[in-house]
């Protein structure tokens, strides 16, 4: 019990942090809407996501994602920017693809005469990514457009953990007792990394034997296995927790390297299998997009309930 | 046949040179008197030295893998920084030739070794060297006609004339073995080799990893590509000639490097009309490290070896030679388990040792030396994930126990769970009785009476036959 309510906390310190942010930013665009007053909107959502190299991935990821919410906005024309600039440099170098970042992308929409742009992060906590590569560098464009307003990742407010938990059910095998699914989600040194745990919290309402662990944070594979062995699990799934399966699914979750997850749990003696396909494959992850960017149309940004 | 006719003149010619070749001189020694050596560089100097070095600072990879292998591990002092094999390159100190030539001065060197490269782009470094009375040394083939000079120019330097010998005769052999191997297969295999992903560049025809193709067997598709510029092994190709040929590529390899690097199998499958070449469809899209194919190094053999087990993995990666009576080796389980496959061997990148890793370390272990002829195939094992060591030791000459072999055929395969009630009486003796449990349960290996004998050894034949219903399984 004591556990639960200090995630909660944690929560709402990071909404708190984040709204203030975003927020602010909103009311801002609004102030200088009045100044402009352009006599039609043209109306644009930029989707960004940190990108993949993996061209298949990122087909059915990232290029999904941004279908659906532009076939769910048809009042807007969607547009795509990578925070990345190696994979950027890396798709322009190898594949010829030119892909914008974040600031690129947003000075390309503002000289295209975009009044009112949402932006929609395919990420999945709002951790150094969004902090450091959204939010800080959109704020220099708030005066560029009537209404500028950034959209939330996935797992920001505790109804969000609830959808985000119920929304995995789509990609979940029907699991015996002594059968687990593991995710592999991303981690990091930022203090968002606390969603992870929080997720496994909510997950434990709904799930047996599902686990969270991260690649670069906490908890870690480690601190995994003896709860596997615990519940008297024997076969093992992996999935990840990543908007796409790119080099972390592939090779650090799934791959034939001694420290992969893989084996190091066959090591242990489990079966393993891989589900190598990321969240932004899942319809109903897809539809969590959807929704942030229709809570930013509705000027509800940070998708809370009127209570 | 003529083919293989052909190799052997190659080979006979590299060995003639090696006999006959006199690249540098050494006078006879009078009295136990230092013997005086004289040779020109590749930069054209003549050089003098009274003795043989014995404290030689590296500035070029390839020099210091060549004089690992001329047994000269204490002579080296010092190592260039972008050095990673063999793994005691660790030990030594880092040398920049782009920072200040006092460091090197400091250590005292009687040699250092450069190449023309260097003398081009930091000719003040190499200069501060001399004018501090040191022998600098730059060396450098330009084509793999000129290995053989080479490495005994080196050996001049540091007299190592007889090991060298040895050395450049084993090469010969090795490379020798392979071409053999391969000579009586038809139809041959076509292969296209990507030396730079940026404009799918190709190589020269004349250059040493061509050389290397055709030692190992295969025909390059692209010999008609021509180089970027003089003397270049970079040649210009593009995506239209390459798919102009692409029914005729059976084998796609791109090399992986820190200067020129092809794509990645991923990257090279997606690119737009890549799929109607023969090698991506069949998804025979391979990697090699640059420095095994292209470096003047005696790791040009494993190259060549490398290269034929992509090839033709069914007659490089044949196992029925193991199949016999005798007890098996931890150090033969290794190789089995890499063979077994397909893996190409592990090959540590230049910034490898200043990258940080979990688990086990590339050469760390202290009972496999790199000379060791299984050294590759153990790294490679273990890096997979396939076998483990024992802290920092892999006790190669131990026989392989029934536990250990099914601990390695479990990691060689994803295996399902058949959930059958498989009771054995020794259960407790197996520190894995899971995997113990899943390798009997899918038939690969059985219990002995009612008993599974975790610590008995196995043969040959038997590993063999277990790695035959693994990959039945499958």
């Amino acid at each position: 019990m004591k556990k639960r309510f200090s995630a909660v906390l944690l929560i709402v310190m990071l909404m708190t942090l984040v709204t203030n942010v975003v927020g602010c930013g909103a009311d801002k665009a609004q102030a200088t809407a009045d100044k402009k007053e352009p006599t039609v909107d043209k109306k644009g959502i930029l989707v960004v996501s940190f990108g993949t190299s993996y061209a298949d991935t990122r087909k059915v990821t990232i290029e999904a994602c941004e279908n659906k919410i532009a076939a769910s906005f048809q009042d807007y024309e969607v547009r795509r920017a990578f925070t990345s600039n190696i994979i950027r440099k890396k798709l322009q170098e190898r594949d010829n693809i030119q892909i914008d970042s974040f600031e690129e992308a947003l000075t390309k929409m503002k000289e295209d005469g975009f009044t009112e742009v949402v932006v929609q992060p395919l990420h999945i906590i709002p951790g150094e990514e969004y902090s450091e590569k959204i939010i800080e560098p959109a704020a220099q464009f708030q005066d560029s457009f009537k209404k500028l307003v950034i959209g939330r990742p996935i797992l920001t407010n505790i109804e969000d953990y609830k959808i985000a938990a119920e929304a995995l059910k789509v990609q979940m095998p029907e699991l015996k007792k002594d059968q687990a699914v593991v995710f592999m989600g991303h981690g990091t040194h930022h203090p968002a990394n606390a969603c992870y745990s929080c997720l496994q919290l909510v997950l434990n309402d709904t799930y047996d034997n599902v686990f969270v662990g991260t690649v670069e944070g906490y908890p870690t594979l480690d601190n995994i296995i003896p709860q596997l062995k615990e519940a008297g699990v024997k076969e093992v799934t992996l999935m990840p927790y990543m908007l796409v399966a790119g080099d972390h699914a592939n090779n650090d979750m799934a791959g034939d390297e001694e420290d992969s997850w893989k084996t190091i749990l066959k090591k242990e003696g489990f079966t393993v299998k891989t589900y190598i396909h990321g969240l932004g494959e899942n319809p109903e992850y897809q539809n969590i997009y959807v929704q942030h960017v229709q809570d930013c149309i509705e000027g509800n940004p940070m998708g809370l309930s009127e209570e | 046949m003529k083919r293989l006719s052909a190799l052997c003149l190659c080979v006979v010619f590299i060995l003639g040179v090696l006999f006959t070749g006199c690249v540098g001189n050494k006078s006879e020694q009078v009295n136990g008197e230092p013997a005086k050596i004289e040779l020109t560089d590749d930069d054209g100097n003549l050089i003098k030295m009274e003795q043989p070095a014995q404290r030689i600072i590296s500035l070029y990879s390839a020099h210091t893998i060549n004089l690992f292998a001329l047994g000269l591990d204490e002579q080296v002092i010092g190592v260039g920084t972008s050095d990673s094999y063999p793994p005691q390159v660790r030990d030594k100190e880092v040398f920049d030739y782009k920072s200040d030539p006092e460091k090197v001065i400091a250590a005292n060197p009687d040699l250092v070794l450069i190449r023309p490269f260097i003398t081009r782009s930091n000719p003040e470094f190499v200069e501060a060297l001399k004018k501090a009375k040191i022998n600098v040394v730059s060396l450098y083939p330009e084509s793999f006609a000129e290995f053989v000079p080479y490495i005994e120019k080196l050996a001049v330097v540091t007299g190592q004339e007889e090991k060298a010998q040895s050395l450049l005769k084993e090469f010969t052999t090795d490379i020798q073995e392979v071409a053999n191997l391969t000579s009586e297969i038809e139809p041959k295999v076509r292969v296209y080799f990507e030396s730079t992903e940026n404009q799918y560049r190709t190589i020269t025809a004349d250059s040493t990893p061509a050389q290397m193709v055709k030692y190992a067997g295969g025909i390059n598709i692209a010999a008609d590509a021509e180089g970027i510029r003089e003397g270049t092994s970079i040649a210009s190709y593009g995506a239209e000639r390459i798919l102009e040929k692409a029914e005729e590529i059976d084998v796609f390899v791109a090399q992986r490097g820190a200067m020129n690097a092809g794509g990645s199998p991923h990257a090279i499958k997606i690119r737009p009309g890549f799929h109607a070449i023969k090698a991506v469809r069949e998804d025979r899209i391979y990697n090699i490290e640059e420095k095994l194919v292209s470096s003047p190094t005696f790791r040009l053999a494993v190259g060549v070896r490398e290269l034929a087990r992509m090839f033709y993995p069914e007659v490089m990666d044949e196992l029925s030679k193991f199949a016999n009576k005798e007890l098996v080796t931890r150090e033969q389980m290794a190789q089995m388990a890499v063979m077994f496959k397909h893996k190409g061997i592990f090959v540590p990148s230049s910034k490898y040792y200043q990258q940080t890793h979990n688990g086990h370390v590339y050469g760390d272990f202290t009972d496999v030396k790199f000379t060791d002829p299984a050294f590759e195939y153990i790294e490679t094992a273990v890096l997979s994930g396939y076998m483990e060591g024992k802290e920092d030791k892999f006790y190669p000459y131990q026989n392989i126990t029934r536990e250990e072999l099914a601990s390695v055929l479990y990691m060689l395969a994803d295996l399902e769970d058949k959930e059958s009630q498989i009771t054995y009486t020794d259960l407790k003796e197996c520190s894995n009785p899971r995997q113990v449990e899943i390798i009997l349960e899918n038939g690969i290996m059985s219990l002995k009476g009612n008993q599974f004998k975790p610590q008995d050894p196995v043969t040959g034949q038997e590993v063999v036959e277990c790695l035959k219903k693994l990959a039945d399984v499958q």
